[in-house]
């Protein structure tokens, strides 16, 4: 499983021998946040797991920028190590660059089999342009692996009520409503894990497709809950980082991230099918009210990229959406202004009927994902303007809303992906 | 008398009562291969027909996207009518061939030996439109649905623009291959592509100056990021 390690990194992993913690980050010309990260994530280490050898590994992507010369030149403030505690073993520091498709899956999968090499006990992964991260992050991420014998802990992040509309919008209401966990940030960025389930993850054979790019964190979500590993989500507080990959576009971003979803929705079709309603998963750490970064959203732009979308794409749509969902989407082209809406029934029919046709393959899927990105960018603009005078609470409600809808929707999903066995099956499940 | 009747009619009339009895057996040959072939080709279509139906040929074709195609251009009932129809000409080409051979003259014959050695162009040359064809509708929607991400106005024209050109092209291979006016067929195609290159360079660099300005400019130059949207979508 680690012969795609290059021979020097595993004569240095050799000579490091086992540790019990392995602390991984992606980056990709990060050299303006990195150091920060590799400083705070050497702080938590030290501070409250001094005991336990650890290491800090940066998996970097050919960074132009000098990203891996700040990750090993990373000094902890002598004056912070004594507010803290001096570890029982130097925390060792890695920079390696990593092989295959470039992506962040593919820094990953390195940090994966460095974990697997050391027999880590536990691993955490952060984004290398966190500017938020603080020591404690590594303690609520690796800790419940550690102490409580849980293979997964995802992220709890205060965010502005516009960040994250992939996840709010689409990801976590699925990922909810199919597989019944209530893990609110599934594509987050960083995680805890089991070495248990990082030796799972390096089984799999995924990492010449979208998961080596910004499938990873999605896939790793759900192949954690999907293969029934202990998952629960630690509150981090407020996440700021940089703008996510200033190279990546929003139609890659939202073709991989959504493509993954839905290839994984094939892979775990038995498990999702027999899923019913959802529940929350244990979460630890203590919520606190942060402040969060103001955000500037163009609606006017966005719903000129929905009408367009759906009067130019019209025959593209026919071949996999139902009459239904395209009248719906033809009546949201006439609301004006702050008139315009799109219902959560039509979105999560739109969504679903997407799935089904990505499964059955009534398009070339590549053309069906970069369909759907006006339509994501009408939803985003019809979300942004009924909270814009909502408070986060209100905000939280209204996706409790979307997700309520999602799941009792989920008939509707069966019955278009198995057409009518499908719906029979969930009727008798029901009943 | 007697003798100019007999060399005005009666022996013209023996001669084609003899010459009849040397053609009429191939005709009847003709004829009877073709009502045969016909009632063979017509059951074949029929059997293929409810084949192809039962093979889901429909939804395999409609997955490609030439089912739309078909279907536009209202001639054929669906993917599968279509498919029935063109094993059924082809039947009916090979039967018409082999009813000329029947006829067993030198002509028919080397009508026959010449079209034989058509075919493979003809099957390329089919071949080709329908690759372009896939090939065009394929590449329009990825013209498309980029500009239509990018925000592009013309979306659909330049998707339009696109497919138009690509068939163009096949059709051009197409006819190269069947070797129908070769020459004439280049030079249009190459002062028509080259006519829509220039027209469209004029166009752009006149009529959108400042718009080619502007979007060269957005390309060469960084974006400040005051500038940019501060919004995040995962």
């Amino acid at each position: 499983m680690d012969n795609f390690l290059p021979d020097d990194l595993l004569t240095r992993l050799k000579e490091i021998g086992d540790v019990e913690i392995v602390v991984g980050i992606p980056s990709y010309n990060n050299a303006r946040t990195i150091g920060q990260v590799v400083r705070a994530a050497s702080a938590g280490l030290a501070k409250y797991f001094p005991q336990r050898k650890s290491l800090v590994v940066n998996s970097d992507g050919g960074s132009k920028d000098g990203t891996r010369e700040v990750v090993l030149g990373a000094e902890l403030d002598p004056d912070s190590l004594l507010l803290i505690s001096h570890p029982v073993h130097p925390i060792q520091r890695i920079s390696t660059p990593y092989h295959g498709v470039p992506g962040k899956g593919s820094a990953f999968r390195t940090i994966f089999a460095v974990a697997g090499q050391l027999n880590a006990k536990a691993c955490v992964v952060v984004d290398s342009d966190l500017r938020s991260i603080a020591p404690h992050w590594v303690e609520l991420l690796a800790g419940p692996v550690l102490d409580r014998q849980f293979d997964y802990i995802a992220p709890y992040y205060l965010r502005h009520k516009y960040d994250g509309t992939i996840t709010n919008g689409i990801i976590y209401p699925i990922t909810r409503a199919l597989f019944g966990k209530r893990v609110r940030q599934p594509i987050g960025g960083d995680f805890g894990f089991s070495g248990r389930l990082a030796a799972r993850y390096l089984e799999k054979d995924v990492w010449g497709t979208d998961v080596a790019r910004f499938g990873i964190d999605i896939w790793m979500t759900l192949t954690a809950i999907a293969e029934g590993f202990r998952v629960g989500q630690s509150y981090l507080g407020a996440k700021l980082h940089d703008v996510k990959d200033p190279g990546a576009d929003l139609t890659s971003m939202f073709r991989q991230v959504v493509g993954s979803i839905f290839g994984l929705m094939e892979s775990y079709e038995a498990v999702w099918q027999g899923v019913e309603g959802s529940e929350p998963v244990p979460m630890f750490g203590f919520p606190f009210d942060v402040g969060v970064e103001p955000m500037t959203v163009n609606v006017e732009r966005m719903t000129k990229a929905f009408c367009q979308g759906v009067n130019d794409l019209r025959e593209v749509y026919q071949s996999f959406l139902s009459q239904e969902t395209l009248e719906g989407l033809k009546t949201c082209t006439g609301q004006a202004g702050e008139e315009f809406r799109i219902s959560d029934e039509l979105w999560v029919h739109l969504i679903y009927e997407c799935a089904a046709a990505y499964h059955h393959k009534k398009l070339d899927r590549e053309h069906l994902l970069q369909s759907l990105v006006p339509l994501y960018l009408g939803r985003t603009a019809s979300f942004v303007i009924q909270v814009r005078e909502s408070n986060a609470r209100e905000v939280e409600e209204r996706i409790e809303q979307l997700c309520q809808v999602f799941e009792t929707e989920k008939s509707y999903l069966a019955e278009r992906w198995g057409l009518g066995a499908g719906k029979e099956k969930i009727h008798a499940r029901t009943a | 008398m007697q003798g100019l009747l007999e060399k005005a009619f009666i022996e013209p009339f023996h001669r084609l009562a003899e010459h009849l009895t040397h053609v009429l057996p191939a005709l009847i040959t003709i004829l009877l291969i073709l009502i045969v072939g016909g009632a063979v080709a017509y059951l074949a279509r029929r059997v293929i027909h409810r084949l192809l139906v039962a093979l889901r040929f429909d939804r395999l074709v409609a997955r490609t996207g030439l089912a739309s195609t078909i279907e536009r251009a209202r001639v054929f009932r669906s993917p599968s009518d279509f498919g029935a129809r063109l094993v059924q000409g082809l039947l009916w080409l090979f039967i018409i061939l082999f009813a000329l051979n029947a006829a067993d003259t030198q002509m028919t014959q080397d009508l026959v030996v010449r079209f034989i050695h058509y075919v493979p162009d003809i099957i390329t040359a089919v071949l080709v439109l329908l690759l372009g064809s896939l090939i065009s509708k394929f590449l329009a929607r990825s013209v498309l649905l980029a500009a239509v991400n990018a925000q592009w106005s013309g979306a659909r024209l330049l998707a339009g623009g696109v497919r138009v050109l690509v068939m163009m092209l096949a059709v051009v291979i197409a006819l190269e291959q069947l070797r129908i006016g070769r020459t004439a067929l280049l030079v249009s195609f190459a002062i028509l592509f080259g006519g829509v290159v220039i027209a469209g360079a004029i166009a752009f660099g006149l009529g959108a100056r400042d718009l080619a300005r502007e979007w060269l400019q957005s390309k060469m130059k960084p974006r400040s990021p005051e500038n940019e949207e501060v919004f995040r979508h995962l």
